[in-house]
């Protein structure tokens, strides 16, 4: 069932087109992660859809109902801020009061409502203080409980962890995808971080300057991403990018990067190939690995140039006919700079983009 | 070695400046506190000390127990009429409305304005055969009358009315930055709980100016007990004494009624009545810093 629709929705300030084009079902109980880098207009497209912001043109929906001109209190929405957006002079009770009180709703089923979702969420113990005696922690399981009481429909984030210290932002993140699975309402989730949006998205929506460049799964848009802009924002280290020539010979498809000649049997290409069209090769470091001799990997000889220690893991940086391409190795795996060893590709992982549109062919 | 050398060069240009202050501002006030102790007439003398005779004299004065309280009536109605309409006109500019730099030039504008200039411009206004009273008998309305300058229980009005173009300016000023400093998020959340925009301002963002509230009043207090220009310019103290605020009385004592320890001693009040505005004032402001 879908439970959100955005159709064909534009949005201008003035001259200046903020949005193009963007069209979206959402399925009931997804968990939608918009995905992109600051100013790409994600922020706007999520006020667009609470309503606190009008579109240019386009329609919304939500639960089948067309909400384009409601008020964002007539959405059946509810919307987590990345400032928190807490009422300071008022208790956290207040503030989680503070919605459903303005719906009408009997005192008694409101206190109980209120005890409820704040032991959930552990800040029942809070509830007489006022935001400014609380961490940023704190403020935000209280911004997310003032979300939650209302029971609304869809739940919107907008980079509702970005002002906490990263080890609160991790366990805020499970924490979060531990709510979602509970309550199964909708979510759209806006954020910058793309470990923040591979870990929770059911799907992954990636914006560049208003334009959406790939929806799918996180699986999906990291190993199959449409473009190399999508190839490039996913991924940490970043995919390593070689320019090729198409070969055809023998009735099968090569890479040549140089003088290394890789083949692309195991690769699903979506335009035919022509021999000799030049292409951006994109290979993920994690796809990238120390040969261990028994499996038919195809593998090279490269020479170690660089060596990063992560602590789990060690990126190396390998020399390639003069190209830099960077691995992922084990901690454990014994290296010095300068030695040559034999490295595994799994060219199963490998994507190709044209190099004038950058698109994946 | 160079930090040293550069506290040194900032503490030596501050010194002169530092020194007049000590001399000017705070050798007066120990100069004005010691002649209130004393018995000086037209001029200083500080071979006749009478401890607090003059205090207990100031207040038997009726005149200066006239001026006194009406300096916290009139300051009450200002800092009531003032908060008022700066607030009101505040939430009203932060609309967003077109032509709000019109709007606040108007209400800013009499603050440029010597306070002198307001008094006098506020006397033709209220004079009955000059100002409004005239004006609107003129329309036919001849039983209309303003008598507010020369009726001692309503002088007070005029004042406020006089007083009240010039405060509004100032608290609309603060108030608007105050409503402007406002995270939009909060409006934005609001929206999205259904709060309409008067409980939002009345429980959440009105609420939030709380600091805003105490500059303003204590900003207004102070220009309520400095107060002087405008009363000599619209109504003189008069009728009577029944318009009188402490500074005239202190001036009156010292320039032409030569009493000298006397005008000190309310001097010295006045000063007290500052102090006590500000040190609370001062004491919230730096614990909140911290
Ligand atoms: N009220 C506004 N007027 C004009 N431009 C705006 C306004 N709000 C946002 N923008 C512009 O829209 C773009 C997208 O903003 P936003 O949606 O906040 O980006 P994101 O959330 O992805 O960082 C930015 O380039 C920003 O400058
Ligand atoms: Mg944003």
């Amino acid at each position: 069932m879908i439970d959100i629709r955005v159709v064909d929705c534009h949005k201008s300030y003035g001259q200046v087109r903020i949005l193009r084009d963007i069209s979206l079902d959402i399925e009931r109980g997804e968990f939608i992660v918009l995905l992109g880098p600051s100013g790409c207009g994600k922020s706007t497209l999520l006020h667009i859809i609470a309503g606190l912001e009008p579109l240019t043109s386009g329609s919304i929906e939500i639960g089948g109902r067309d909400v384009t001109d409601l008020e964002p209190k007539d959405r059946d929405i509810a919307m987590v801020f990345q400032s928190y957006a807490l009422y300071p002079t008022m208790s956290v009770r207040a503030n989680m009061e503070f919605g459903l009180r303005m719906r009408g709703r009997p005192l008694a089923e409101i206190r109980a409502v209120v005890e409820e979702k704040a032991k959930m969420l552990g800040i029942d113990h809070l509830l007489d203080r006022r935001p400014s005696q609380l961490s940023g922690g704190q403020r935000q399981r209280v911004a997310i409980g003032r979300a939650v009481v209302r029971e609304p429909r869809v739940f919107l984030f907008d980079e509702p962890l970005s002002n906490l210290d990263a080890k609160l932002r991790g366990s805020m993140r499970t924490e979060i995808k531990k709510l979602h699975r509970r309550l199964g309402t909708t979510v759209i989730y806006v954020t910058h971080d793309q470990l923040e949006a591979m870990t929770l998205a059911t799907r992954l929506v990636v914006m560049k300057a208003g334009v959406m460049q790939q929806v799918g799964t996180p699986d999906e848009v990291y190993h199959r991403p449409l473009n190399r802009f999508t190839a490039d924002f996913l991924g940490s280290p970043g995919m390593n990018f070689l320019d090729a020539v198409l070969r055809l010979a023998e009735g099968r498809v090569w890479a040549e990067v140089g003088r290394t000649v890789i083949p692309l049997d195991r690769y699903a290409f979506i335009e035919r190939p022509v021999d000799g069209r030049p292409v951006v090769l994109g290979l993920r470091p994690d796809s990238i690995r120390p040969a261990d001799g028994a499996e038919a990997a195809f593998t090279l000889d490269l020479k170690a140039t660089l060596i990063e220690h992560t602590g789990s893991e060690n990126h190396v940086v390998f020399d390639l006919d003069g190209r830099e391409v960077t691995g992922k190795f084990p901690a454990e795996f014994g290296l010095e700079v300068g030695r040559t060893l034999p490295v595994a590709f799994d060219l199963a992982r490998l994507s190709l983009f044209d190099t004038e549109t950058e698109l994946r062919i | 070695m160079r930090l040293r050398i550069r506290r040194f060069i900032s503490q030596l240009v501050l010194s002169p400046s530092l020194a007049l202050v000590a001399v000017f501002l705070y050798g007066f006030i120990g100069w004005t506190v010691a002649v209130s102790t004393t018995a000086s007439k037209a001029s200083p003398r500080f071979d006749r000390f009478v401890g607090l005779e003059q205090y207990v004299r100031l207040f038997d004065t009726p005149r200066w127990n006239v001026a006194f309280s009406n300096m916290f009536l009139f300051g009450f109605l200002f800092l009531v009429v003032t908060i008022g309409f700066g607030l009101l006109i505040a939430v009203l500019i932060d609309q967003r409305i077109r032509f709000e730099g019109v709007f606040r030039s108007i209400v800013m504008y009499p603050m440029a304005m010597s306070f002198v200039v307001t008094g006098v411009v506020w006397q033709w206004l209220l004079s009955p055969t000059l100002g409004i009273q005239s004006l609107v008998a003129g329309w036919g309305f001849t039983g209309f009358h303003i008598d507010w300058l020369t009726n001692p229980s309503t002088v007070i009005w005029a004042l406020v009315v006089a007083a009240f173009w010039q405060g509004c300016g100032l608290a609309m000023a603060l108030f608007l930055a105050g409503l402007r400093g406002i995270d939009e998020d909060i409006w934005k959340a609001a929206a999205v709980d259904g709060i309409p925009a008067w409980r939002v301002y009345l429980h959440i963002v009105v609420p939030m100016l709380a600091p805003v509230f105490l500059t303003v009043i204590v900003l207004q207090s102070l220009a309520i007990v400095r107060a002087f220009d405008l009363v000599v310019a619209l109504t003189n103290g008069g009728p009577g004494v029944s318009s009188d605020l402490p500074s005239v009385f202190m001036f009156d004592m010292a320039f032409r009624r030569a009493n000298l320890g006397l005008s000190a001693a309310s001097a010295v009040v006045m000063l007290g009545t500052v102090l006590a505005i500000l040190v609370p004032y001062l004491y919230v402001e730096s614990r909140e810093r911290r």
